[in-house]
């Protein structure tokens, strides 16, 4: 008899993201974090499964996907109450729906053979490929097919097959029917677009104006006429507009296209300054921005005395504020590393401390917060606007007194767990209150997680204090859920239960 | 009685909170920016364009740059060089430095621009302080040294290659650790730097901006790596700091008090040991008059010494290794 495996698992499986090297299959994080998925997989497919439905990466999750796609379901499983057969479909569509359309369509294309991955093909896999797609409003499909045609043509060619696209191309309406037809009779255009055919009658484009605006521009810019192309260029997307300005050698400026074109809401953000360099204004809406974006606009404008919108982000920053699902971990106090270590590398600067920052909104019942370190600066031209930024040297045990007096018992550390004001004072002083009847739960988040630190592990702030690794506020729930996971199967399972049915709609 | 910065006519020094990391202890110095010195990142090295000389350029429009005490750089395919001390690059300029020193014994090639950059280690700063062998020109003038300075490191080869040393990936991510542990504070300038309580090297940059700039290439480059070897070649004695102790059942205020008490005894403890240290000679070695900056070699009583340099008649740089 073989003893069991031992499953060792972390929330890695859901944080992964891979850079540069990790493409290839050689290298050890990403082996490690494959093995793992492996061994979830086979300790327990349903919980696997259901995993997926926390926060994460959306590698991780296009990962995971995957796994489940290449194994058939046998239809011998029994279900718990609560699921129903296909549910692992819908949590993969779910998870599709959930991320932005380049990561979801990035997932989807996993299946092509991409980013490392095995192709797959099978009926699943063609259903969710063609649903994802096509089972979208008109305008919706209208907009995607324009931002994202070349990898909706191979997405599509590989549900379908060449044989298969090619006849639908040809006028075989039964098949295009039977795959397509199905979610929307009205996408034939659309499919025609893709393949690189311009929709022929007339009438057909009626439903698809930007299909239709795309291809005129196209025509614009072949005969590289610029007044047309100025007017047909407003609201295209500005990769494509550059793209046919490159490729077509049209003679118009850049800072005119950064200022016509369009482009989402998150490239908006991040194309701000280099749009501004060019001399163009650009319009940024920060209402619909993610909370980590809103504090990085918000320090690198401060930072870089530039106080324009500022109050537009501070207010920005507000409303998401409390829009966010806070967990509720009890009562707690929380101090946040500020000292200097906490700016971060040269590759993401200010990560740590933006990510501290966002992770205060993540809790409930916070009942204050202590910063340790930092320093505040005066921006603006009548030093109107105050903000701590990431200085000094660490002195965490001066916060843990602080909190400790507080009388609260939960005291969640955001930190890197480097400590040198003295090294060691934070223990001594943790340990005094421990052994002295003081009753505190200390939970140590630490931001500056190994996989992104050129100096390896996470570190700890005492023994018997495990760090718990967070790279992204979002993963913190994930993060609780993981602790739990393999000794707590059970109860993790019924609550991953809740949380599909509470998001997908369940079968009591 | 006067520390070493009144001695040497620094004005306007305080000394910060005490960061302590194992055997190491940074003390901060903190002051004001001053002389008008070229901003750090207008300066950079350019190149070697022989054996034994460096050239650094200061695209600064309206102040003279310091080139730190041996700065080195090291490069692929190009024999890594060092500064056989500090240097002054004129505005909008070039300054070409022929006494240099290769530290990569059997490398040939020139180098064009640094893929890396640290200051020589202590012991290997300490050699230079012969004025002799700083102004030789002869390149290979620190290959012994360098030998002896790697010896019984166990390191792969026995040539004099300084990056050895750097570049094993054991030591490379030990330095990388160890300079993560310290962090610059607002208003620093510089930093009194020990070694298991004992001084060994005193900085100070002309203003807090140059000493971000330059605080990693001596925290981990010269300091980091030579408590290293040290501690591989088991010289150091263990830390002597002892954490103060808290009697049962003291409230949480009681503890501040306690904590706080030490953590002032640590910078109050600071003064003697400045004091301690006495300069035993000081001596112009070069004046640039056009910008009215000279630079001095300093000795210390203890052996150890560097350089200072002044600009009108006010200390603005000075390096020392104890």
């Amino acid at each position: 008899m073989t003893a069991k495996k031992v499953v060792k698992i972390d929330s890695g499986i859901l944080q992964y993201i891979p850079k540069g090297a990790f493409y290839e299959g050689t290298d050890e994080q990403f082996s490690r974090v494959r093995q793992m998925w492996n061994d979830l997989f086979t300790h327990d497919r349903l919980l696997f499964c259901l995993t997926s439905l926390l926060n994460g990466s959306g590698f991780s999750k296009g990962a995971m996907s995957h796994i489940l796609l290449r194994n058939p379901i046998t239809g011998k499983e029994v279900l718990p109450p609560g699921l129903a057969f296909g549910y692992e479909s819908d949590v993969i569509m779910y998870n599709l729906k959930k991320e932005r359309v380049p990561r979801a369509l990035k997932n989807l294309l996993m299946l092509t053979g991409t980013e490392g991955f095995r192709p797959i093909n099978n009926a699943r896999t063609r259903k969710i490929i063609l649903e994802y797609i096509f089972n979208r409003s008109t305008d919706e499909l209208d907009s995607l097919t324009i931002n994202f045609k070349s990898k909706l043509k191979t997405l599509v060619r590989h549900a379908l097959g060449k044989q298969n696209v090619f006849k639908i191309l040809n006028g075989d309406t039964k098949l295009f029917m039977k795959w397509i037809g199905r979610y929307n009779k009205d996408v034939l255009p659309v499919f025609f677009h893709l393949f690189d055919r311009q929709p022929t009658t007339s009438g057909q484009s009626t439903y698809y104006k930007k299909i239709e605006q795309y291809w005129k521009l196209r025509t614009a810019a072949q005969n590289q006429d610029v007044a047309m192309f100025r007017l047909l260029m407003k609201g295209m997307p500005q990769r494509t507009v550059i793209g046919f300005r490159n490729t077509y050698k049209v003679p118009i400026e850049l800072s005119e296209i950064y200022e016509q074109a369009k482009t989402s809401t998150k490239e908006k953000i991040q194309l701000e300054s280099a749009a501004k360099r060019s001399g163009a204004k650009v319009k940024v809406n920060y209402k619909n921005q993610e909370l980590y974006d809103l504090w990085k606009v918000f320090y690198y404008k401060l930072i870089n005395n530039d106080t324009e919108n500022i109050d537009k982000i501070k207010q920005a920053i507000t409303d998401q504020y409390s829009k966010t699902d806070r967990i509720d971990i009890g009562e707690c106090v929380v101090i946040i590393d500020a000292s200097k270590s906490m700016v971060g590398s040269d590759q993401r600067p200010l990560h740590p401390f933006l990510t501290s920052l966002c992770l205060v909104t993540s809790l409930d019942n916070v009942k204050d917060v202590f910063y340790v370190g930092g320093k505040l600066i005066k921006v603006g031209a009548e030093d109107d606007h105050n903000v701590l930024i990431p200085a000094n040297g660490t002195a965490l045990w001066r916060g843990l007194i602080k909190a400790v007096k507080t009388g609260v018992e939960n005291i969640v550390i955001i930190s890197d767990g480097y400590e040198n004001e003295v090294k060691g004072m934070f223990e001594h002083t943790y340990n005094y209150f421990k052994n002295n009847a003081h009753k505190i739960n200390i939970l140590h988040l630490n931001p500056v997680f190994s996989a992104d630190a050129k100096t390896g592990t996470v570190r700890r702030l005492a023994a018997d204090i495990d760090p718990m690794p967070l790279t992204n506020y979002k993963y913190l729930e994930t993060e609780l859920i993981f602790k739990r996971m393999i000794n707590h199967s059970a109860s993790v399972k019924k609550l991953l239960i809740q949380k599909y049915q509470k998001l997908l709609g369940g079968h009591q | 009685m006067k520390t070493i910065f009144e001695k040497l006519n620094f004005t306007g020094l305080e000394i910060g909170r005490v960061q302590s990391v194992d055997e190491m202890t940074v003390v901060p110095i903190l002051g004001g920016d001053r002389g008008n010195i070229a901003a750090p990142e207008n300066v950079k090295f350019q190149k070697t364009t022989n054996y034994g000389t460096m050239v650094f350029e200061n695209k600064d429009e309206f102040n003279p740059a310091i080139i730190p005490t041996n700065i080195m750089a090291r490069g692929r395919g190009a024999q890594d060089h060092a500064m056989s001390g500090s240097a002054i690059v004129l505005k909008k300029s070039s300054g070409t430095f022929r006494n240099a020193c290769c530290i990569e014994q059997s490398q040939g090639g020139y180098l064009n621009g640094a893929e890396e950059e640290d200051i020589l280690p202590i012991a290997l700063r300490k050699k230079l302080l012969s004025q002799k062998l700083r102004n030789q020109c002869s390149y290979n003038k620190l290959w012994e040294d360098i030998r002896v300075w790697l010896k019984g490191l166990h390191l792969t080869y026995s040539s004099a290659h300084l990056r050895y040393f750097y570049d094993e990936p054991n030591v490379k991510e030990a330095l990388e650790n160890f300079s993560a542990e310290f962090e610059p504070v607002a208003g620093q300038i510089g930093a009194l730097i020990m070694f298991s309580g004992v001084p060994v090297g005193i900085e100070i940059m002309p203003s807090s901006k140059h000493w971000e700039h330059h605080w990693k290439l001596l925290i981990r480059g010269c300091y980091g790596a030579e408590m290293l070897r040290l501690k591989l070649l088991k010289k150091l004695q263990p830390s002597a700091l002892v954490l103060p102790d808290i009697p049962d059942n003291s409230t949480p205020d009681q503890v501040m008090d306690i904590l706080e008490d030490f953590s002032l005894h640590l910078r109050k403890e600071v003064l003697p040991i400045l004091e301690a240290i006495d300069v035993k000679s000081r001596k112009i070695i070069a004046r640039d008059t056009s910008v009215s900056m000279n630079t001095s070699l300093v000795r210390t009583t203890s052996g150890g010494g560097g350089d200072l340099i002044t600009q009108n008649n006010v200390p603005v740089y000075v390096s020392l290794v104890l």
